[in-house]
């Protein structure tokens, strides 16, 4: 899905917990999230320490749009 | 003396638990456990199953290196004289723990390893340049046609037989090149061939090109504060009630949903659809999926231009490429037709 | 088969004796009873569950089955199963379960 989205013409970064998967299928901008079950989560934080875990790794992702890339990316 | 073999399964095959316990550490039981039985009977008594281990795929995936040596010395301290793993099918963690645990055996144990997969498997991409996997159907409903097949190829590697092509061994292709005599000389071959197509007619490739498929990135955002971006998720993410049915597996639709007004995704409001992890953080807050609440911070404090006012959804369970391909084109057209310049899109 | 069920099938059959346990699916698709039955009779054939490697041998209809709907009250069949009857290809079901029940059911 995100090849194709990319493919249409827009920028399009892959949040996701297995980056060698991402990798393989072609995503471009690859930012690893926290686990599985809970990508941009981690239910053992305090609520509040969960939120700023989930905000740091979105803004990675809006920091991997807003880098030019040639080639595959992992934003770590 | 019959040949001595380790069996590699998920916490699902291994009994366990399934989605649920996909934390499972790694652990050997002798003999065999779950589809072992089902070797026992194919391999005969040229070979024995003396061990089984088992690793949960959530642990296997988020911990790849420590599993591995964990699972690595448990192996090794069977002496086995062959590694067979799975078959996964299509369960993407699960073949890529496979074919992650083959490579890693054949490559420091130099033995022999055969797992087995659905062709659309990412582990299937990912490791068949470096193990034996034979193609299975999409299910486990196709664990007897496969576990056959398996063995007999297991078999052969230990007998030491030479293993035929892809198509008779049925294996995925593992892009190895093996110099063979025709009969007819090259240029007739090769003409041969060209007649057929410039007649329609069907024929047969001596080296099919490799599908590379990579797509060229996209220029960055330049003023992400004036940018609109949109959330798409495969993991699932639904209102409330699921009121497109979503398949938890193999989706055959994806869904539109606003996100007019909405701050927030709350366990009232959203749920996940998606099979194929363990939905309770998920459920208690979605956010950990699609992450609503930090863009809506992130709006309102100017960060980002605006957040598009629909988000889409589908479940990457088993979702065939090509139905992810077709979705993915759809979103794509609508997203460019609303203005929308960028995407954050999140996958369990 | 769902693992759960598998296990209280199971029990079932260790506490009534297998002679005495019969098993009627209700699925909508013919692959899925097929897998179910041959779970009950002859064992898990995707060995993921407690069945596998099990042969219960146990009776297995599905509830389209006409076996089983020559015992039921037609009204009360009609009610319940009469929609459904017409929505589910019953002969893909009773091809796939009829055959599974003739091989490796034993009672």
């Amino acid at each position: 899905m995100v090849k194709e989205i990319e493919r249409a013409g827009l920028p399009i970064v892959h949040v996701c917990t297995i980056v060698p998967i991402s990798l393989t299928v072609g995503a471009n901008r690859i930012v690893p999230a926290v686990a599985i079950p809970h990508p941009l989560g981690n239910p053992e934080l305090s609520k509040k320490d969960e939120k700023a875990l989930r905000r740091r790794l979105v803004l990675k992702a809006l920091k991997a749009l807003q880098t030019p890339v040639d080639d595959q990316t992992v934003f770590e | 003396m019959p040949y001595r073999v380790v069996h590699y399964i998920n916490q699902f095959f291994g009994q366990v638990g399934g989605e649920d316990k996909a934390d499972t550490k790694p652990f050997v039981k002798e003999g065999v456990i779950g589809p072992g039985m089902a070797f026992k009977g194919a391999l005969g008594k040229d070979a024995t199953i003396v061990a089984t281990v088992v690793c949960g795929d959530g642990y296997f995936n988020e911990n790849m290196d420590t599993a591995e040596q964990e699972l690595l010395s448990m192996i090794k301290s069977y002496s086995p004289d062959i590694l067979i793993a799975g078959p996964a099918f299509n369960a993407g963690r699960y073949g890529v723990a496979c074919g992650a645990i083959c490579a890693a055996v054949g490559g420091k144990l130099g033995i022999p390893v055969v797992t087995g997969m659905y062709p659309e498997n990412p582990g299937a991409d990912m490791y068949k340049k470096n193990c034996y996997i034979v193609k299975t159907s999409n299910s486990a409903a196709g664990m007897r046609k496969a576990v056959p097949l398996m063995a007999k190829l297991a078999l052969k590697l230990l007998n030491g037989e030479p293993v035929a092509s892809p198509d008779e061994d049925q294996y995925i292709a593992r892009g190895i090149r093996k110099n063979v005599f025709k009969e007819e000389l090259g240029a007739k071959r090769a003409v041969d061939m060209l007649i057929a197509k410039l007649g329609d007619k069907e024929f047969t490739t001596e080296y099919p090109m490799p599908a590379f498929d990579r797509v060229t990135p996209n220029p960055p955002i330049k003023d992400m504060s004036k940018a609109k971006i949109a959330l798409v998720t495969s993991g699932g993410i639904v209102p409330k009630g699921n009121p497109d049915k979503i398949e938890s597996s193999s989706a055959s639709k994806y869904g539109r949903y606003s996100l007019a007004g909405v701050d927030d995704l709350t366990a009232d409001s959203h749920e996940t659809a998606h099979g194929g992890y363990d939905p309770v953080y998920a459920n208690e807050d979605p956010n950990r999926v699609l992450p609503v609440d930090v863009m809506r911070d992130l709006e309102k404090e100017g960060v980002i231009g605006e957040l598009y006012d629909h988000y889409y959804a589908t479940v990457g369970n088993g979702t065939s490429v090509a139905n992810a391909k077709k979705y993915a084109q759809s979103i794509a057209k609508d997203l460019i037709a609303d203005g929308v310049q960028a995407v954050i899109l999140t996958s369990t | 088969m769902d693992l759960e069920i598998q296990k209280r099938v199971m029990d079932m059959a260790d506490k009534y004796g297998p002679e005495n346990v019969i098993v009627i699916l209700g699925g909508a698709e013919a692959e899925a009873a097929g897998l179910a039955a041959e779970t009950v009779s002859n064992g898990d054939p995707t060995y993921a569950g407690p069945l596998a490697g099990v042969s219960l041998g146990l009776a297995v209809y599905h509830i389209v089955e006409p076996e089983v709907k020559a015992e039921i009250d037609p009204e009360v069949y009609d009610k319940e199963v009469g929609m459904m009857e017409m929505v589910l290809d019953v002969d893909e079901i009773c091809n796939e379960v009829k055959p599974i029940r003739e091989q490796y059911s034993k009672y």
